[in-house]
């Protein structure tokens, strides 16, 4: 059995707060923005420069406004961080051998973020403009943050509302310090840590009770221990409203606790499974859908185009564009005159989160979701940014940035002065006659020929994306899906690498042991799945400009060490999990070849961990968009691929599926890939399984006699 | 084509676009200026957080007005907006005598940026509905704009921005003094 489930916010990890500062700005008449209190005590770096991005611009023509900024912490500090960091090494390698996995991959994780520097300190700014005659020139403008390292900050907008409120009632450091109070008091610590393929799984599943076990363990442990602590309460009647005050989440992906200020009770709702790079509440729907309407409606031609944005000609979708400027780590400034500076903030964190999937990093860390022209010259010492903005004074710049995203108008614009892309050795690989991509259109003619056709793939995934919109999908629909190309796009750019250098960083090659008792055959390969060869070089010549253009940046790197650091605690590492299960699914494949991929991957997934990897691989796989397969979000086709081995030829094949399904339906996450499972399948398991009793029942037999 | 004809109207009739940028020390009147031209009518303004920008067409001639928060901090940051300005509108507040040498220093910085070269200064002499306003020639001398805007077209218009008086003046002077940029 696994060991206990512990908590991601331990209630004796005291000396982590919830939130670390409180600050109030105002606007002076004579002085401009100005910083007021600042609460436990001053947040260090230029105190000006932060109460401008308290108060936005054009925050007199709205009586209330929003903004996101992300503090980086300066170099003194980073050196205290370094020190924790060491301790945190001393503790994952003194962790016992039976703890769950999932706890040393955090670390993994946090050791991963170390080489970024420091964790972000994410703010959210209130900001309220009030008319009143009786001030000097009739207004007052003030504006309340909070300074957290949660992601999810924007549960304290309620809050922060109550708070503003208070303030203008109360203008003194109490306010801050009674709201700093509540804030911290919050507890969360009955939300389960979870791994990073159970949050995965949570992610990418509807259903209200997944992992709710967890929850379930950790609230027994708790009424354990109360219990121990005070031996009066010993009888289960007790117990039993214990047990209630805690409990259960109505559903699982959020977990509800109770800020108590000013004697107001306020619901939080934490989201348990929070991915890298998601920052505060945004929609990609709504992301997707400004830049998508003008350009379905009447599409306007980039001009000039650029090798690594307009991948499919000067019509490539601008939601494309951006992905690739992204990807590509080119300079990104959204723009939204006359608009809220909130909406341009959610911009920037949609479009981070959109080309992170969860997957790579690097974007947050250099965004800056609300900025204003007195940054500028800081700004442009960033290389690569994603920065929002109020000013049309940036829209005239176009030596300030490479991609335009013009949020009043749904229009993109390429910068003139974008820096050109020089031919790269792998762009003119595919140039070669060996190599060339063909279309079915006509005869061959290069990369240029074929992204008419397209070649990506991005227009049918455009549309595809489209249309689960227009059928209310969800926000969560659209994030997988986007998640899918992004991963799809990092082991395009593995099989790029393989073939075009011969050896790629992205993938670490399956390492096959030899099992002793069957002597199952090795099933090699790894990687991307395609069809055929020409498949493959087609797609890849039509990814070729943006892979090479990616090849460079920070997301690259830092997804080449968290692939290092990962890799040594996933738990599968005999077989590429993946590049089999997608084998399964896109590929026909003989008898024989796919008893040896079902015997594989059976002998692989044996313990919790392996099948939730195994969940996320069938989570992972989509045939491809080009085949129809739209119908589908979330958990994709679930166990199906798996299941067909319940028809296999072979008895052995038969059985050993019918086993990992019996031990998949045991499992906690496993058991609603069961329940989605489709009845037919369900009682061919069990034929086999009954079979399979029977036959050990006659084996038996015949021994004794 | 249908930009080129645009293009060979705008010749023809002398339509054309002018940028321009109103600065002035906080409380002088700025943006009510600007909601004056651009609504006709008067507003009750507050402090600009950050900027305000409008566009006003007046006498064929297309005004993209920007109007900047004045308040003492945030001065240094004028200079962002000093790149492709045509024209300068400064605002002075007539009756504000004690500051006028804090405004001289301001309009002096501005005027004489490398990027401000080729730009037309307007200054409007604001406030003149109260009594004791300093008249224009006043304003001119306190500002010694003799000196301080050598080489640049210059003008001081008299003007109250809560009734329009002298604003769109200040407008058609600039408009008829614009050199269009060669095309």
């Amino acid at each position: 059995m696994k060991g206990a489930i512990t908590s991601q916010y331990p209630r004796d990890a005291s000396e982590t707060n919830h939130v670390e500062y409180i600050l109030v700005a105002s606007f002076d008449i004579d002085r401009g923005s100005v910083m007021q209190h600042q609460y436990p005590a001053a947040v260090g770096g230029d105190e000006h420069m932060l109460a401008e991005l308290m108060l936005p611009d054009q925050t007199h023509m709205r009586s209330q406004d929003w903004t996101i900024f992300f503090l980086h912490k300066d170099a003194a500090l980073e050196e205290d961080n370094e020190h924790k960091e060491q301790n945190g090494d001393e503790r994952a390698g003194a962790e016992q051998p039976d703890e769950p996995n999932g706890e040393t991959k955090e670390a993994a994780a946090q050791a991963a973020d170390a080489f970024d520097g420091p964790p972000l300190i994410y703010v959210l700014n209130l900001v309220n403009t009030k008319q009143d005659q009786t001030v000097k020139r009739g207004a007052v403008v003030k504006a309340m943050a909070i300074c957290t390292r949660h992601s999810f900050l924007h549960i304290y907008k309620p809050l922060l509302l109550l708070a503003l409120e208070q303030y203008f009632a109360n203008p003194a450091i109490e306010t801050l310090a009674n709201l700093y109070n509540a804030v911290n008091s919050m507890d969360l610590s009955l939300m389960p840590r979870l791994s990073h393929y159970e949050r995965f799984i949570l992610q990418s599943s509807d259903a209200k009770d997944m992992f709710i076990e967890k929850f379930e363990a950790l609230i027994a442990q708790r009424v354990e221990s109360n219990n121990e602590q005070d031996p009066a309460l010993p009888s289960p009647n007790t117990q039993h409203p214990l047990r209630s005050r805690y409990g259960l989440p109505r559903d699982t992906h959020e977990f509800e606790s109770v800020v108590k200020y000013a004697n107001i009770p306020v619901p939080i709702k934490v989201p348990t499974a929070l991915s890298p790079e998601t920052v505060g509440d945004f929609s990609l729907i709504k992301l997707v859908t400004t830049f998508s309407t003008p350009h379905t409606t009447s599409p306007s031609p980039f001009s000039p185009t650029h090798p690594h944005l307009t991948t499919a000609g000067t019509l490539t979708h601008p939601i494309i564009v951006l992905l690739n400027a992204l990807l590509t780590q080119k300079r990104i400034i959204f723009l939204g005159h006359n608009l809220p500076s909130s909406e341009v903030a959610e911009a920037v964190l949609a479009a981070c989160s959109l080309v992170s999937g969860g997957i790579l990093r690097g974007f947050t860390r250099h965004a800056f979701p609300y900025t204003d022209l007195t940054k500028i010259d800081d700004l442009l010492k960033v290389p690569g940014f994603i920065a929002g903005v109020t000013n049309p004074a940036f829209g005239h710049k176009t030596e300030w940035w490479d991609l335009l995203c013009d949020l009043s108008t749904g229009r993109m614009r390429i910068s003139n002065r974008v820096q050109q892309a020089s031919p790269t050795e792998g762009v003119l690989f595919f140039q070669q006659p060996s190599h060339m991509p063909t279309s079915q259109a006509g005869p061959t003619s290069g990369i240029s020929a074929i992204a008419a056709a397209d070649a990506t793939g991005d227009g049918a995934f455009m549309g595809s994306v489209l249309k689960a919109i227009e059928e209310r999908h969800g926000e969560n629909a659209i994030r997988s899906r986007f998640r899918r190309w992004v991963l799809k796009f990092t082991r395009l750019a593995a099989a790029f690498e393989e073939l075009v250098y011969g050896a790629s960083v992205l993938h670490i090659a399956p390492s096959p042991q030899k099992s002793e008792a069957d002597g199952a055959r090795e099933v090699l390969g790894h990687g991307y799945v395609w069809p055929s060869n020409q498949a493959k070089t087609n797609e890849l010549a039509a990814n070729a400009t943006r892979i090479e253009g990616w090849r460079n940046t920070r997301s690259y790197y830092n997804f080449i060490q968290d692939i290092a650091a990962f890799y040594a605690y996933q738990p599968v590492k005999a077989i590429d999990l993946q590049h089999q299960h997608d084998r399964l699914a896109n590929l026909r494949l003989g008898p024989a070849l796919a008893a040896d991929i079902y015997l594989a991957i059976c002998a692989a997934v044996q313990s919790g961990d392996e099948i939730n990897q195994l969940l996320a691989v069938v989570i992972n796989t989509s045939s491809d968009h080009r085949r129809g397969g739209t119908g589908f979000a979330g958990q994709g086709q679930g166990l199906f691929f798996l299941a067909y081995g319940l028809f296999h030829p072979n008895v052995d094949v038969r059985m050993q599926v019918a086993e990992l399904l019996a031990r998949i339906r045991e499992h906690e996450a496993g058991r609603h890939f069961w329940d989605d499972m489709g009845m037919f399948m369900k009682l061919a398991c069990e034929k086999v399984l009954s079979a399979a009793q029977a036959k050990k029942f006659d084996d038996e037999e015949d021994e004794e006699k | 084509m249908g930009a080129s004809i645009s293009k060979m109207m705008a010749k023809i009739f002398g339509s054309k676009e002018m940028r321009l940028l109103m600065l002035g020390l906080d409380a002088a009147g700025k943006t009510t200026i600007l909601y004056k031209l651009k609504l006709d009518t008067d507003v009750t303004t507050i402090p600009t957080v950050g900027f305000n920008v409008e566009t006003v067409t007046y006498k064929n001639t297309k005004f993209n007005v920007w109007d900047v928060g004045g308040q003492d901090k945030i001065r240094p940051l004028w200079r962002h907006y000093f790149s492709g300005t045509q024209g300068l509108i400064f605002v002075i507040d007539s009756n504000d005598r004690d500051r006028m040498d804090e405004a001289k220093k301001e309009l002096e910085r501005i005027i004489q940026d490398r990027e401000m070269k080729d730009a037309l200064l307007l200054v409007f002499a604001n406030k003149q509905d109260i009594r004791g306003a300093m008249s224009p020639k006043e304003v001119s001398n306190e500002l010694e704009l003799d000196r301080t805007a050598k080489g640049h077209v210059w003008k001081v218009e008299p003007s109250c921005a809560t009734t329009g008086e002298g604003i769109f003046e200040g407008l058609a002077w600039l408009s008829n003094n614009v050199k269009l940029p060669p095309k």
